[in-house]
């Protein structure tokens, strides 16, 4: 049994943000109240051993849940697996991920579903969660068979990586996906906008000639998607939103009462185009980094509920695929290991946005529109809680990273505020940021 | 000056007096260069290596001319652009170079950054011949030392650029060289290929030709890459050549005896008509020397250490 003292419990599915003691029991949570006393709790333990945590200075929460992970697995196991990508998970603070589609071979039938879940299962760290894609192969003509997939596991349907690009098969999705339940997860790219580009069009792609990917490659297949899913009634998701215009094209959909949710990455909240060098691989990233502008309205949506969600986008790439000159280094930022940390101090430190918000989007909602069990800590749940030490301080060195991949920006930064504990059901996996 | 930068990838980062400093050196390179017995001892035992991922006769083999008037032996890998993707990264060719002990190596490569990349790596010198549409340093070096042996003291005379700047590493290492030595520069093209983002180089811009050519002392004309139209971004070469081509009539606008120069190779009848070209051939021909000379002042600065060519 477990009795965290005294420490700071933010739990937006209770709208709790207060000094509270927390009991974990079981796998479960037993109660959160004011304070207790050893009497009572000795009473609670019922003889069974008891670790105390004294939580003072330092965050409970529940553990996050990341709608938007890539692990590689199966086919790319060179870049992540299952097992590195959900020891990442744990020692970022995230105790649910979610899995994209688009791996080797793509993940598009029950079989290759239940394969998903069942390395989640052996690696036996975060509750890996698949998603299937949308069509047979991501090659956007054949949809998935969408109910067997999700009697195999699967919690949404994406085509991430890759844009579907006809629109009736959009609609098609949409449609069809109703049978689920589950939202359609759209990677919102126009493919002749974006063409062979590198980086966000701009001064800064003109200045170093890198080939330039206009703000509309996203923005018009986001206006698209909402028009789609206001005249189906589906459920849509709209990924990795990097534009103010998509973020304005959003608000007016939800205004609308269009059924969408919206995610945003920390990196697309932290860094923009100007901060890019040229052989600054670490940054390249698909959609690209935005201009000042865009951080602020991304911040802004995050703030006033237009975007839903912070996802990590975590995708990981071998250290000889980002050693390349820029044009040739593959797009991708893995994240799970600093991402919450990089939230804390670029964007709560700094008050721009509420750690409370924060922990909202990153655990309470998305359980909400995906169906998930976790994202709270109402007694009975299942454990799976965060503590989170705002004073921890960390160099981000190869060394230390659980996740096979390097492709960080924070790499050789010192970064400050980390969770040094995390459980999973109850069971401790992480402890002083080491995977247990 | 005390020299004491190890590569050159960018005019962008290089102080004016740096750039003087080059064309002071140039100076004194070129001299050596009309001597009927042009070879000296001074990198003797250096060993230059050209590393070209691209097709280039022009600046390869005046790179080669360069390293070898000044004594070094010289050794040109050309890579097959095909290659690149399925054979040996960059960084695995450029440590083999490097293991080799090369003391300078010359990179001409199709992606923007590559220079830096490989600078990065290397502890030899790097010069970058050209890196994708980033930068093409010793290109510009070489024109403004060509405006200089024209024109003189270049500050406050107007430059017109015409043409692809989008994809112009030409373009972009030209304006910022003309604008460290107190040039005014203009970009001129269709809206398609001298997009507003181009501004960032504190250039101004213009779709205009005719209304930017009145006081130019200066127009550079740019290749246009023919496979430009394919892509959409110019209707036809007769539309472009109709409002941007370099022609006689047009030059007039300028209302100076404007000197017209183009990097090469020409497209003659599209960005520059044939009489036009005829009467820069002259020209063109000591841009090919200055080149040699340019080219021979960055390796004797990069590896000549303690010799002293230049009193």
């Amino acid at each position: 049994m477990w009795w965290l003292k005294d420490v700071w419990v933010i739990d937006p599915s209770q709208k709790i943000s207060a000094p509270r003691d927390v009991l974990v029991k079981g796998g479960q949570v037993l109660g959160i109240s004011s304070s207790l006393t050893e009497k009572e709790v000795l009473e609670k333990a019922q003889g069974e051993s008891l670790e105390t945590i004294n939580g003072k200075g330092k965050f409970l929460f529940p553990g996050l849940i990341d709608v938007h992970t890539h692990l590689r697995e199966p086919g790319q196991e060179d870049k992540e697996d299952i097992l590195s990508g959900s020891r990442a998970a744990v020692r970022g603070g995230f105790t649910t991920i979610m899995a994209m589609a688009n791996t080797q071979p793509p993940i598009d039938n029950r079989a290759l579903i239940e394969f998903v879940c069942r390395q989640g299962e052996r690696a036996g760290y975060a509750h890996v969660l698949p998603i299937g894609t949308v069509t047979k192969g991501m090659l956007g003509s054949e949809l998935v068979e969408m109910a067997d997939m999700k009697e195999g596991g699967a919690v949404a349907f994406s085509d991430d990586g890759k844009n579907i690009q006809s629109s009736e098969v959009m609609r098609l999705a949409l449609e069809y996906a109703k049978l689920t339940g589950f939202p359609i997860i759209s990677h919102c790219e126009d493919k002749d906008l974006a063409g062979e580009g590198l980086m966000r069009r701009g001064v800064a792609s003109g200045r170093m000639g890198l080939r330039g990917i206009p703000a509309s490659a996203e923005s018009v297949i986001v206006a698209r998607d909402l028009i789609l899913a206001e005249e189906t009634g589906g459920k849509l998701h709209l990924a990795h939103i990097s534009t103010a215009e998509s973020v304005e094209l959003i608000r007016k959909a939800k205004a609308r009462g269009v059924d969408v949710t919206a995610e945003v990455n920390p990196h697309h909240l932290i860094f923009c185009d100007e901060e890019i060098g040229i052989t600054d691989t670490a940054l390249k990233v698909n959609p690209p980094l935005g201009s000042r502008g865009d951080r602020e309205a991304l911040i802004e949506g995050l703030r006033d509920g237009t975007l839903d969600m912070i996802a990590t986008d975590h995708a990981p790439h071998t250290q000889a695929e980002k050693a390349r000159p820029f044009a040739e280094a593959p797009f991708g930022i893995a994240s799970l290991e600093t991402a919450l940390s990089a939230v804390w101090q670029y964007l709560v430190l700094p008050g721009r946005l509420s750690l409370d918000r924060v922990i909202e989007a990153w655990s309470d909602t998305p359980a909400q529109r995906f169906g998930l069990t976790g994202g709270s800590l109402k007694p009975g749940t299942s454990a799976d809680m965060v503590l989170f030490d705002p004073d921890f301080s960390e160099v981000i060195e190869p060394a230390k990273l659980v996740s096979k991949a390097r492709n960080t920006p924070f790499l050789g930064k010192t970064m400050q505020g980390f969770p040094v504990m995390v459980w999973v059901e109850g069971r401790l996996v992480q402890r002083d940021r080491t995977v247990i | 000056m005390k020299w004491q930068r190890k590569d050159i990838l960018a005019i962008e980062d290089m102080s004016v007096e740096e750039i003087r400093h080059i064309l002071h050196t140039a100076k004194v390179m070129k001299e050596i260069l009309m001597r009927p017995i042009k070879k000296l001892p001074t990198l003797k035992g250096k060993s230059v290596v050209n590393l070209f991922y691209e097709a280039s006769t022009r600046t390869r083999t005046s790179f080669e001319m360069a390293a070898k008037v000044l004594g070094a032996d010289t050794t040109s890998i050309a890579v097959a652009q095909s290659s690149v993707s399925k054979g040996e990264s960059l960084y695995d060719t450029a440590k083999t170079i490097q293991a080799m002990r090369a003391d300078v190596v010359i990179l001409r490569h199709p992606s923007s950054g590559s220079a830096k990349f490989l600078a990065d790596i290397l502890d030899p010198a790097v010069i970058n011949a050209g890196d994708g549409q980033h930068a093409h340093p010793t290109q510009a070096l070489l024109d403004i030392f060509t405006m200089q042996e024209n024109l003189g003291e270049l500050e406050g005379k107007n430059v017109v650029i015409v043409g692809d700047v989008l994809h112009s590493r030409v373009a972009r290492s030209n304006a910022w060289c003309l604008q460290k030595m107190g040039v005014n520069v203009t970009f001129a093209g269709p809206p398609t290929l001298v997009p507003a983002e181009m501004e960032g180089l504190g250039v101004k811009i213009t779709h205009d030709l005719d209304s930017a050519l009145p006081g130019a002392d200066i127009v550079m004309a740019l290749r246009l890459q023919l496979e430009r139209q394919k892509s959409g971004l110019l209707p036809s070469l007769r539309e472009y050549s109709h409002l941007y081509g370099l022609t006689t009539e047009r030059l007039k606008k300028t209302g100076k005896q404007s000197i017209v120069l183009h990097p090469g190779p020409m497209n003659r009848g599209v960005e520059i008509s044939d009489d036009v070209a005829n009467s820069v051939d002259a020209l063109i021909e000591r841009q090919v020397t200055n080149g040699v000379a340019i080219r021979m002042a960055l390796i004797y600065l990069l590896i000549g250490g303690s010799s002293n060519v230049v009193a």
